[in-house]
């Protein structure tokens, strides 16, 4: 049994040897995308770990074969995606350093948190993961290097455009973070023309492969773009009916295909009402669904005061208990920081109110009272919406759309029903 | 002298009723109360009127928290073992918001959906988890409890909110202000008060 292959378009084992995103390299790899030179250790090398307490024997000798490059990042990728529930190690120098960091990376298999998450979600335990060591490229390198994250189409209404982010001369792992304010993906098409067209390039040709929609994570090396990760679908809701549908249009999938992937829980949140709206002032993560509007405030003692003459949207970087009377307060909660799992997304969808995270287009100034946006000043008391499952805010009121009227939902709903 | 256990008992809560910090300090509510007035008179705590009012520190309480309870800390000699149980307590705290987050929102066919608290078996796997995360936080809490007694107090409020959830009541895990994540968060906000570290 094959313990180690070396990442190249002629590898055939399947994503239970080397993992889901190994083979997902390989796919691009095989599509002619530019992907960090490297190798896999299977998952089968996990599962002895596991078993015996050390690595298996002829591991040592097979990385040593790989000749690692001077640098490498060390990352895990089981079968079933488990996103940030196992260690990664960065800027590995070969010898010992790399095969220390296979066996944690290995070991974090078993961390309590991963074994939360596989009982959560119904995962075997002794499925193992696959280690992928790659040789490093450097978003920080020079004033041509960058990282960020983008989508197919968009992630939020499935429209047929690219959506994500980009961060200038910053490494992969602070984009991932949200602790850095990220700039509009399309802001690479006049910064890194070039970066931008392989990108674009990239993203049509996984689309064409996986027949989905996909998402790709992406390092740019002096002007050089690097494909690190690519996962098809992944969308909710309206915007999975959008892509289904308009696959279907464009010849891709047939109608049969579209249907089998729209799953019932997919028609049910694509039917929860939804913002529309022209221009988007910012965009965050969904992290409470439900559509809300109200007057700005910034600071936690300000939306407890203005609560009670109507309905007070809560600004703020984040949130701790210090702001739990604003939270109570507030009818609907931006965050310009953090994840799903933020103090402020936990609180409002255990009060049931739509909450936006990690706006990051946002800058709170409570000191003025004011909310920054795109040079943009909007004091407190101004009105805005905002759609705690797409994740937008509005300007002013906004007009919402039950989805039933969707025309990519009717068109969807027709050809499931019976002929 | 000030009364660090009513003051810092509140700095940790944030903002909240005189209901909460009575509980949380173990204090009868008249004797909190009366604490909370002395403290006002002295400008460390406001009290704020309306719907969504309650109990707050001023800036001016924050400060004299934060010199109390380091020299509390530095008299007790407790530094290092603070900062080793919050190195433990951060290894725990993203499972216990991972936690958290799929006891409110449960992914079904690959959409994030509102839990609705029908399904017993799922809601009981969340359970056991937090059960799980529990046997590990007894072991920070007791080393916090040892180090500095007032952080004693902490065990048995998440013992508390457990055991009740564990009753059927289950909303004490996520949903209440004495819910297992709110005690939780108090105790996170206390060791970063405590270790004078910034949120």
């Amino acid at each position: 049994m094959t313990l180690v292959h070396r990442l190249s378009p002629a590898v055939t084992a399947d994503a239970g040897v080397l993992g889901g995103k190994a083979h997902g390299l390989v796919v691009m790899m095989g599509l002619g995308l530019p992907v960090p030179p490297g190798f896999v250790i299977a998952t089968s090398a996990c599962r002895a770990f596991l078993r015996d307490g050390r690595l298996p024997g002829g591991l040592e000798a097979a990385i040593c074969d790989m000749r690692p490059a001077e640098r490498v990042s060390v990352r895990s990728g089981a079968a079933v995606s488990m996103p940030g529930m196992m260690d990664t190690f960065l800027n590995v120098r070969p010898g010992r350093g790399v095969l220390e960091a296979v066996a944690a990376v290995f070991a974090s298999w078993h961390s309590p948190r991963a074994t939360s998450y596989r009982h959560l979600h119904d995962i075997p335990h002794d499925l193992g993961t696959a280690v992928i060591v790659q040789a490093m490229v450097f978003g920080d390198r020079d004033e041509h290097s960058g990282s960020g994250v983008a989508f197919s189409r968009d992630p939020s209404t499935g429209a047929p455009s690219p959506y994500g982010e980009v961060l200038f001369g910053r490494p992969g792992a602070d984009v991932v973070s949200g602790r850095t304010a990220t700039r509009p993906l399309a802001e690479l098409a006049d910064r890194e023309p070039g970066v931008w067209a392989a990108l674009l390039d990239g993203l049509a040709r996984v689309e064409r492969h996986y027949r989905d929609v996909c998402h790709v994570e992406f390092t740019f090396e002096s002007g050089r773009l690097w494909f690190l990760q690519v996962r098809p679908g992944g969308l909710a809701g309206r915007a999975a009916v959008r892509v289904a549908v308009d696959l279907v249009d464009e010849g891709v999938i047939d109608r049969a295909t579209a249907v089998r992937r729209v799953s019932a829980a997919q028609l049910r949140a694509a039917r929860t009402p939804r913002i529309v709206a022209a221009r988007v002032l910012a965009r965050g993560l969904g992290a409470s669904p439900g559509v809300a509007a109200g007057r700005i405030a910034v600071t936690a003692d300000r939306a407890a005061r203005m609560a009670p003459d109507g309905p007070v949207i809560l600004v703020r970087p984040h949130t701790s208990p210090l702001d739990m009377h604003g939270l109570a307060a507030a009818a609907g909660i931006v965050t310009t920081v953090g994840g799903p799992t933020s103090h402020a997304a936990v609180v409002a969808r255990s009060m049931g109110r739509p909450a936006v995270v990690g706006a990051s287009a946002l800058t709170v100034d409570p000191g003025a009272g004011i909310v920054r946006v795109d040079g943009r000043s909007l004091p407190e008391g101004v009105l805005i919406t905002i759609d705690g499952s797409g994740g937008e805010i509005v300007a002013g009121p906004a007009e919402t759309v039950a989805g039933d009227a969707d025309p990519h939902l009717q068109r969807l709903v027709g050809w499931a029903a019976p002929v | 002298m000030t009364d660090l256990l009513v003051l810092h008992t509140l700095r940790c809560l944030g903002f909240t009723d005189l209901a909460r910090i009575a509980d949380a300090s173990g204090l009868p509510e008249p004797e909190a109360e009366s604490r909370l007035i002395d403290l006002a008179v002295d400008g460390l705590v406001t009290r704020t009127a309306g719907p969504f009012g309650g109990w707050g520190l001023t800036e001016a309480g924050k400060a004299a928290d934060a010199r109390l309870v380091a020299a509390e800390l530095t008299a007790a000699g407790a530094r290092d073992a603070v900062v080793g149980a919050f190195e433990d307590f951060l290894v725990l705290n993203p499972e216990l918001l991972d936690l958290c987050s799929a006891w409110h929102l449960r992914q079904v066919d690959g959409v994030a959906t509102v839990n609705d608290h029908t399904d017993a078996a799922y809601d009981g796997r969340v359970l056991a988890r937090f059960a799980d995360l529990d046997r590990r936080a007894e072991a920070v809490c007791g080393a916090l409890g040892a180090a500095l007694p007032r952080f004693g107090r902490y065990r048995g409020r998440l013992a508390a909110a457990l055991a009740r959830a564990e009753a059927g009541e289950l909303e004490h895990l996520a949903d209440t202000t004495t819910s297992y994540h709110n005690v939780w968060f108090q105790l996170h906000e206390d060791l970063l008060v405590t270790l004078g570290i910034p949120r």
